[in-house]
């Protein structure tokens, strides 16, 4: 018996170190970075390297966050993001609501296209879009750009959203209309705030969507000083790289920064269920 | 009642109208467009005065072997398989070490392990193509000469830039897959798992008679989703072999980086529209395939 429990605390332990290995392998490219983020120039190049900075030095977060192109980058950034999110969201979320509650005719067909349309990569229609953008004027415009990440992640969010509201029970609509409310006084008073958590995960996946775009950015903007943060990073990646790698190293890591926060907040509060204490008695 | 019917209808489409016309101005006018450009000659010297060629860019990527396409398609669907054969295979070995219930600090290490999904997929590529292949200064290269070795080109040919590739694929595919099947494996009742033990099932007969078989409807969903995201692949070659003024001079394409490419490098855009509309096609017929009966159920 004695025996037999040493046996698994020995497997148990090798378990333990196994993942521990695994996970420090899997984290080095980001360790990686991390650490050339606080070196100075020439730890860069030396032999010995280890992922503890050489010289440790702050330089490198100086230039990106004093440095002038990347806040242009980052206003740029976020102008996009919150018209675009914002504009989704407002052209999602009704269109979600009338597919997920109502019935009418062509509702069935429309959804199977959606979900085939959703087929399509985005960059395979970038040459017509960029086209047709072009007589317009919106080409190297901010419009153009919104237009077009609004256009890609429609299909997503109206789905997204749909598919929340289908896991809201229809009993509490139910409940408020005889209670003697009104259609819009439901949907305002009642399914929005349940749905605030869902449409608000929406709004994220389309904010890091177009935090992290970076194809259509550099195809359709010229000149840095429009560019988007992922776009400025390709742009700064590509041009001389040797001299910029901890600049770029630690702009990597400012960017990644925020998407990280966002994922791992968003990942708790996928998992507190969504209609949690909505049906009760 | 009749009335009532049609009154519905319209305000259900009048609610809906902004979004479906968005997504038929964004998403289903481009497509349409694509295919009336790939009857065309259109490229950067037919930019206004393009003529109407029939099916004639059909027939190139499809017959003319020298085209590449048939090359880029038969390199992409390798690329699928592989990719999807070890991410299953590494993704489940994981899953089920993680699920031992006596491993306390199994949640520190999920956590870890999600951290290449979290990241920003470009800023990774990016990371990996200077931080690890670099010629110069990447890591692999360090640890090379370290070891006594001269240093490599990763990325310069073919075979050697499909497997850095494949790794970098495998490392940002595989979180997603993990957590999948380990929330597929959670659900298992435990009871099997004990009824079994006492018939004396080794470890080997649970997987395949308990395991698997208990996951499989779960995870379904979430591979078609990833064989077609793996298929459609891009970022990935993109970054870190074919970036536009920076070929590493490897000749490995997804069908996804040899369209972009016929569109944007040599800018020839009723060639490159042809196979967009063929990979379209191919999409659809897949996604009908294994989607569409899910998905629109009710």
């Amino acid at each position: 018996m004695m025996g037999k429990k040493q046996k698994e605390r020995l497997g148990l332990f090798f378990l333990n170190i196994f993942f521990i290995t695994l996970c420090f392998l899997t984290l080095i490219p980001i360790l990686y970075a991390l650490s050339v983020s606080f070196s100075g120039q020439n730890g860069l190049l030396s032999s010995d390297f280890s992922f503890i900075p050489h010289d440790f030095t702050l330089d490198n977060y100086k230039e990106v966050f004093l440095g002038e192109s990347i806040m242009t980058w980052f206003g740029n950034t976020v102008i996009l993001a919150v018209t675009t999110v914002a504009l989704s969201l407002t052209v999602a979320v009704p269109a979600a609501y009338c597919f997920s509650r109502r019935r009418f005719p062509g509702r069935k067909a429309i959804l199977k296209c959606l979900v085939l349309l959703n087929a399509f990569p985005a960059i395979l229609s970038m040459f017509a879009i960029y086209r047709l953008l072009r007589p317009l004027g919106l080409v190297n415009h901010r419009v153009g750009l919104i237009l077009v990440y609004t256009g890609t992640m429609a299909v997503f969010s109206l789905w997204n959203t749909k598919g929340y509201f289908d896991t809201i029970p229809k009993e509490i609509e139910e409940a408020a209309h005889i209670d003697g409310a009104s259609d819009l006084q439901v949907v305002i008073r009642i399914v929005m705030p349940l749905a605030k958590p869902s449409i608000i995960v929406t709004g994220l996946m389309v904010l890091i969507y177009v935090w992290n775009e970076y194809i259509y950015a550099t195809t359709f903007l010229t000149g840095e000083g429009n560019y988007t943060l992922a776009a400025g990073l390709y742009a700064l990646q590509a041009t001389e790289m040797s001299g910029s790698w901890p600049v770029f190293s630690a702009a990597s890591v400012t960017v990644s920064l925020p998407v990280l926060i966002i994922f791992f907040l968003c990942q708790k509060h996928m998992t507190s269920g969504l209609t949690t204490g909505g049906v009760k008695g | 009642m009749k009335k009532r019917k049609a009154k519905n209808t319209a305000v259900s489409y009048l609610w809906s109208a902004p979004s479906l016309l968005l997504i038929a101005l964004m998403v289903v006018f481009p497509i349409l467009y694509t295919g009336y450009v790939s009857l065309t000659n259109m490229n950067v010297y037919h930019w206004f005065d393009f003529t109407i060629v029939g099916i004639d860019n059909y027939i190139r990527a499809l017959f003319v072997f020298d085209s590449g396409f048939l090359t880029a398609l038969l390199a992409t669907l390798l690329w699928t398989v592989v990719n999807m054969a070890v991410q299953l295979v590494i993704a489940f070995v994981l899953a089920s070490l993680l699920n031992n219930q006596k491993l306390r600090l199994r949640k520190l290490y999920k956590t870890l392990l999600m951290f290449p999904w979290a990241m920003p997929g470009y800023v990774s590529i990016l990371l990996w193509k200077t931080g690890m292949f670099n010629t110069q200064f990447g890591l692999f290269n360090q640890w090379m000469e370290k070891a006594g070795f001269t240093a490599a080109r990763w990325l310069s040919n073919d075979v050697s830039a499909f497997l850095c590739c494949t790794l970098v694929n495998l490392w940002l595919a595989l979180p997603f897959m993990i957590m999948i099947m380990d929330g597929a494996m959670q659900s298992i009742d435990r009871s099997y798992f004990e009824s079994a033990l006492l018939d004396g099932a080794n470890w080997l007969e649970r997987t395949r008679f308990i395991t698997i078989p208990a996951i499989r409807p779960i995870i379904a969903p979430a591979v078609i989703i990833t064989i077609f995201t793996t298929f459609k692949q891009f970022d990935v070659v993109y970054l870190l072999t074919q970036q536009a003024g920076a070929k590493t001079g490897s000749g490995f394409h997804t069908i996804l980086t040899y369209t972009y490419e016929n569109a944007f490098v040599t800018n020839n855009y009723g060639y490159s529209s042809a196979i967009s509309i063929i990979i379209f096609i191919m999409l659809i017929v897949f996604s009908a395939k294994y989607q569409l009966r899910e998905e629109g159920d009710e």
